[in-house]
């Protein structure tokens, strides 16, 4: 790659930088990883892993998708792919670590429920979801965050359709009570149901 | 339809990444690491060359090259004198018959040593 181009691989596009990732230059992905590295780390903490798992996993990702980097056809965004591989290395991660069954087992019950209270003024999405339990964070973090389905994220979480959804559906409506604007908050939003739901 | 809004939004905020303060730091460690990969690779690479090389040329010396390119050569010899007898004017067969064949193989394997070595130098 010569000089001038090298300079110039902040105003490529993701997929040119795809593409010279793709022919071995890491330079190019360094930029990538620039770009959407912080994306990457936020959603694997808003899935739940501490900030140093989280840029563990993210590294572990990156590498991995520099490894596949070929197989990405700019089909879908470069930082949704990433996301996915991440989100995927988080749980075999937490599977291998015997937590996703904890994790899994708990959360039916509403401990945590912040759906009272907060309404009255706006919170971001990272103080929301400390309100959802462990299994519905997850879910809705790799539903809405990874932009898997919900039949690939019981795939992945090795559960229960029925149990993601519900996992999903009990956090979107803690989320929404949540992150609601008051006068939303204050008539009530409709149950919501996923528009992920076809499996 | 609120439903929906909603979610887009969900998918919106979740789209917005964190400001986090050593996302530099973070894709230098990447790509340090991708750097370590790559260095283990090419000392893989060139640990497995070298050992082929040596195998090569353990072989080379154990099958008696040198003996058998000397009675090549006096084979050639032999076929260029044929050859001359049928074409009088062959001066590329006498080269390679008069022992100038070793030459230019020797020739052809140093400059593709240095298309090789040129190509690593590059490569670093």
């Amino acid at each position: 790659m010569s000089g001038a181009l090298q300079s110039s691989l902040a105003s490529l596009h993701d997929v040119e930088l795809c593409s010279y990732a793709a022919a071995g230059e890491r330079r190019a992905f360094g930029e990538l990883v620039r770009r959407h590295g912080s994306g990457v780390r936020g959603l694997l903490r808003r899935m739940g892993a501490q900030a140093a798992e989280a840029d563990d996993t993210a590294q572990d990702a990156f590498l991995a998708a520099f490894e596949r980097i070929a197989e990405f056809r700019g089909e879908g965004t470069f930082a949704g792919w990433v996301k996915k591989i991440a989100a995927r290395q988080y749980l075999r991660r937490i599977q291998r670590d015997k937590r996703a069954t904890a994790i899994a087992a708990e959360g039916v019950d509403d401990e945590a429920d912040g759906s009272a209270g907060d309404a009255d003024h706006r919170i971001d999405l990272d103080e929301a979801l400390k309100g959802l339990s462990p299994a519905e964070r997850l879910c809705v973090s790799m539903c809405y965050g990874a932009g898997l389905s919900h039949g690939e994220a019981a795939e992945a979480l090795n559960l229960p359709l029925g149990t993601v959804k519900s996992h999903v559906k009990r956090g979107l409506e803690k989320l929404r009570a949540r992150l609601a604007p008051v006068s939303e908050a204050k008539t009530g939003g409709a149950v919501l149901e996923g528009r992920r739901g076809n499996g | 339809m609120a439903e929906l809004d909603f979610e887009r939004r969900l998918e919106r905020l979740f789209g917005q990444a964190p400001d986090l303060g050593d996302a530099q730091a973070f894709a230098e460690r990447v790509e340090r690491r991708l750097d370590r990969g790559w260095t283990a690779r090419r000392w893989l690479i060139g640990a497995a060359g070298l050992a082929g090389g040596l195998i090569f040329a353990s072989q080379l010396l154990m099958s008696n090259i040198f003996e058998r390119v000397q009675s090549a050569e006096q084979s050639a010899k032999v076929l260029g004198q044929g050859l001359s007898r049928v074409t009088p004017t062959t001066d590329m067969v006498s080269a390679l018959s008069g022992g100038y064949g070793v030459w230019i193989a020797v020739g052809l394997a140093v400059v593709t040593m240095g298309f090789a070595v040129s190509r690593v130098i590059e490569e670093i």
